[in-house]
């Protein structure tokens, strides 16, 4: 294995609560109430049910090999030149998905911090950062996470409190006017996140107790489906239905509010703290398996070399990728569920698995 | 020197492995030493001695007769100054030049293996040694050991009667407590040793020797429990002495540059301390002190991140009152680190995010200052900087000037000459407070280094170039390892069961185990229960043993 780390059940537990939400916390709000209006917490509740069941499928997949990652075993499954194909596709995927992920983080930063910076500053140099920390290995990222991310969750939980008193809970009334198609619409876009789970499938050998990772996943998605629902519960109660799909960063907005005797007001440093320490912990983790495939697919012997130039281009694709944040918007909006759901975060994994159970492949247990 | 006796008497093929096993390795050219064995004849052993210590008029060599005929020559060859000049006067000179005589006559001196008799019953000293090898002798001499030579023999004893001039024993400088030993250890290694002993009296202590300094053969001691600390520990540290090569240790810095994991980092991964309750509380935990001679400084290792915020004092006064300090410890080391960084992010960047009102203020205080937010902190921390380490260097009569004129000149009239604004000084001043609340000197180092770094992010990109500079320390502290230990441990990786003393301190009687990261043998450090005593269910001082965490 090129990874010697290992990881504990409660670090990759934290892992994967940041993976997801990390990003989505911002623009969830958002996404779901433009389509689902005043139930968007409902298609929050909605794509978290989803998540359960992509959760239990990487689980199914990833625990049928427990001693092996994705890369592994693929050959196994489908064959040699196949799985190799299909390892391209993940790799793409990777660096894909990463590219999104450093683009937004970029443009949230030019837009709502520093608007005079060019956003290729802010690209490399967390690039920089996390092409360093991947070199350091998967503990070290892990052990970054188990520090950050409670201070994540605290400080959201935190802001959720202060902003009570500018809550209006009868923005969230009527519940199901229009039936159970605008709710499943707003859910689409949240299970392609929840579908990010599927990058698990890379480090479940790497875990202490493979055994756990059924539990502690589905403990994870329910987790985030938690702050899911409580972040647009939020966001309505404030802003309204009507409103709040008009931010790009509403959570953003609803701590710029926050003003508690005039001594604690403009919290949103506390949200660009958040954004940035857990999208660099998610670009970090993408990066990581990104580098660490890549290593796989060219059988090296470590995936150190790879780092810096996988950096390169993910810092090219991430400036390229879109002229502007509206059509980021639109691309994570209307193209990115389909292309990602339908693909790599459940149809090929699916696909996989059938195979699998098919052809009785099956690893050390 | 040395060359004409290594000429003379010997070449590579009689190199005698030194009893420390770091001279197994080649030794540069030049520094060969020659050991070869002590000949039968006084003249003779007298003379390579003296062909080694030529030109070193500290060293003192006196032969003398024994017996009462005088049929005996023997000599004495110390260093004036490191033995105790009434100990070898009364206890080794009078012994065998006026009272062996009177023991027996001639013909036995003749007959009987007089030197065996000599050890045996002429010194009254506790410390005799044999050596055969004239190296042994040397190394013994400069230790300030008295080699006693015999004609006709050709082993030497070697009489501890050691005494040299010390410091007596004081309060530590650098780790001073309002409550708790006021001892710290002094220059003599045996001295710590044994305040070390004092503390611990255990037959689970043991106190290993090595010597190491081609030139200065410093001593230097592994101080470990044995049923605590876990053998791979101990043999871990044993290697990483062992590996040391140098020709000086003169202090246990040294040592600390030579066996850390991580020679690049800012943060120090050796704990060091001047305190032996502080060494006697890490033994207990399962830690390696090393102790080394000339030097006050011990070293204890694994040493934690967490470690460098605490103070001995937190295990000595009242719990809660710990916790709060050990709380405001880890604000202080915030703000020491952060405060001047924010301040110019917001200042430069952030406007926004200050009150209107005290954004009006600053700005007001600005107006007529000619340097960015960035510069004039630059030049204040720089500046107070200058005056702490001035302050240390300086004698001590003239430190008090020192700090006046930096009160004065550089709080007081660069504010109303307008170089710097009054909000500034406020910063530097809290910043430079915060920083002396770090219990640990290395640690506030660390801080001040970092500081500067921090500033320069800030300055250039706001609090997002802050909490970049944040998340790659917290990565670069998640990587450390000290001999094994994560640096972060017990916070990451999660060891709640160690969390009853990190952030805050709970009551001794609730910490019923040892930290569980150095696992070994009997992890209870007291019996559960402590404050249950018959007929009563609370109240009283907890008894039972007691450990400092």
């Amino acid at each position: 294995m090129l990874e010697q780390g290992k990881i504990s059940g409660r670090q990759a537990y934290l892992l994967i609560i940041n993976v997801i939400l990390a990003t989505a916390i911002l623009f969830v709000p958002a996404i779901v109430t433009s389509a689902a209006k005043e139930n968007g917490w409902l298609a929050a509740i909605l794509a978290t049910a989803v998540g359960v069941v992509i959760s239990i499928l990487i689980a199914n997949l990833g625990l049928r090999f427990p001693d092996r990652n994705l890369f592994d075993y693929l050959g196994d499954i489908v064959g040699t030149i196949p799985g190799k194909v299909i390892a391209f596709l993940y790799i793409w995927w990777f660096l894909h998905m990463n590219a999104l992920v450093i683009r937004e983080y970029g443009s949230f930063l030019v837009v709502a911090f520093l608007p005079e910076t060019p956003i290729s500053v802010f690209n490399f140099s967390i690039l920089i950062l996390a092409g360093w920390t991947v070199k350091q290995g998967l503990e070290v990222i892990c052990r970054t996470n188990e520090i950050f991310l409670p201070l994540i969750l605290v400080g959201l939980i935190v802001l959720f409190l202060l902003a009570v008193p500018e809550m209006d809970f009868r923005w969230l009334l009527p519940i199901m006017e229009h039936g159970v198609k605008p709710i499943v619409h707003g859910a689409v876009i949240p299970i392609s996140w929840y579908g990010e789970i599927a990058t698990m499938l890379m480090i479940i050998p790497f875990l202490k107790q493979p055994q756990n990772f059924r539990k502690i996943q589905n403990l994870a998605v329910i987790t985030i489906g938690i702050f899911f629902t409580m972040v647009v519960l939020g966001t309505v109660a404030i802003f309204g239905p009507e409103l709040t799909p008009r931010f790009i960063f509403p959570t953003l907005n609803a701590a710029r509010i926050v003003n508690i005797a005039n001594l604690l007001e403009r919290l949103e440093p506390i949200v660009m703290a958040i954004w940035i320490t857990g999208a660099f912990i998610k670009i970090t983790f993408f990066y990581y398996v990104a580098a660490l495939g890549t290593a796989q697919f060219l059988n090296l012997s470590s995936y150190r070399p790879v780092v810096y130039p996988l950096g390169i281009i993910l810092g090219a694709m991430s400036i390229l990728i879109h002229p502007s944040i509206l059509e980021l918007e639109h691309f994570l909006g209307k193209v990115w569920p389909v292309y990602a759901i339908s693909t790599f975060e459940v149809g090929l994994p699916l696909l996989l698995l059938l195979i699998a159970i098919i052809r009785g492949k099956r690893g050390k247990t | 020197m040395k060359k004409p006796v290594k000429l003379k008497f010997g070449s590579k093929g009689t190199k005698v492995k030194n009893a420390n096993s770091y001279a197994q390795k080649e030794e540069p050219p030049g520094e060969e030493k020659c050991s070869l064995g002590l000949s039968s004849s006084l003249e003779e052993n007298l003379g390579h001695l003296r062909e080694i210590f030529a030109k070193s008029t500290d060293i003192i060599f006196r032969d003398f007769t024994i017996g009462r005929w005088g049929r005996l020559r023997a000599a004495v060859v110390y260093v004036d100054g490191l033995i105790n000049i009434t100990d070898v006067n009364e206890n080794l000179l009078k012994a065998v030049m006026l009272e062996m005589p009177m023991a027996g006559n001639d013909q036995d001196l003749t007959k009987l293996d007089v030197l065996q008799k000599i050890k045996d019953s002429a010194f009254p000293l506790s410390q005799v040694k044999e050596a055969t090898l004239i190296e042994q002798v040397v190394d013994a001499i400069l230790s300030g050991d008295t080699a006693f030579l015999l004609d006709g023999y050709s082993t030497a004893l070697l009489v501890g009667a050691r005494g040299w001039e010390t410091r007596s024993l004081d309060e530590p400088a650098t780790e001073s407590v309002v409550r708790g030993p006021r001892e710290g250890f002094v220059e003599t290694l045996r001295i710590n040793t044994s305040l070390i002993r004092r503390k611990i009296k255990s037959s689970d202590l043991k106190i290993e020797m090595m010597k190491l300094g081609r030139a200065t053969q410093t001593d230097i001691g592994i101080a470990y429990m044995e049923n605590l600390a876990t053998q791979e520990l101990v043999s871990e540290v044993k290697k990483r002495l062992q590996q040391i090569d140098t020709d000086s240790i003169l202090e246990s810095g040294y040592l600390e540059e030579f066996i850390e994991d991580n020679p690049y980092s800012l943060f120090s991964q050796v704990n060091r301390t001047e305190r032996p309750d502080k060494v006697a509380a890490g033994l207990l935990e399962g830690r390696i002190a090393i102790l080394v001679d000339g030097t006050p400084f011990a070293l204890i290792v694994p040493a934690l991140f967490i470690e460098f915020l605490q103070a001995s004092e937190d295990y000595y006064e009242r719990y809660m009152i710990s916790s709060f300090v050990r709380l405001l410890r880890y604000a202080a080391f915030m703000v020491s680190l952060l405060l001047p960084s924010l301040y110019i992010a917001i200042t430069t960047f952030h406007q926004e995010m200050l009150p209107t009102d005290l954004l009006l203020s600053i700005a007001a205080q600005r107006e007529g200052v000619p340097f960015p937010a960035f510069v004039e902190a630059l030049l204040m921390e720089i500046s107070f900087e200058a005056l702490r380490e001035a302050g240390i260097r300086l004698p001590r009569p003239i430190g008090q000037a020192v700090s006046i004129v930096g009160a004065l000149v550089i709080g007081e009239a660069s504010v109303s000459a307008g170089i710097v604004s009054p909000a500034m000084v406020i910063i530097v001043a809290v910043t430079g407070i915060s920083s002396f609340i770090v219990p640990n000197y290395a640690m506030a180092i660390s801080m001040r280094l970092l500081r500067f770094a921090l500033m320069i992010l800030a300055a250039s990109l706001g609090l997002f170039g802050i909490m970049a500079g944040l998340i790659a320390i917290v990565i670069h502290l998640a990587t450390l390892r000290s001999f094994g230990m994560p640096y972060l441990s017990p916070i990451v990786p999660t060891h709640p069961a160690a969390w009853k003393d990190t952030v805050i301190r709970t009551p001794w009687w609730t910490m019923l185990t040892r930290p569980p990261l150095i696992k070994k043998g009997n992890l209870h450090r007291q019996r559960p229960y402590t404050r249950r005593w018959p007929g009563q269910e609370q109240g009283g001082e907890a008894n039972g043993r007691k450990n400092k965490n």
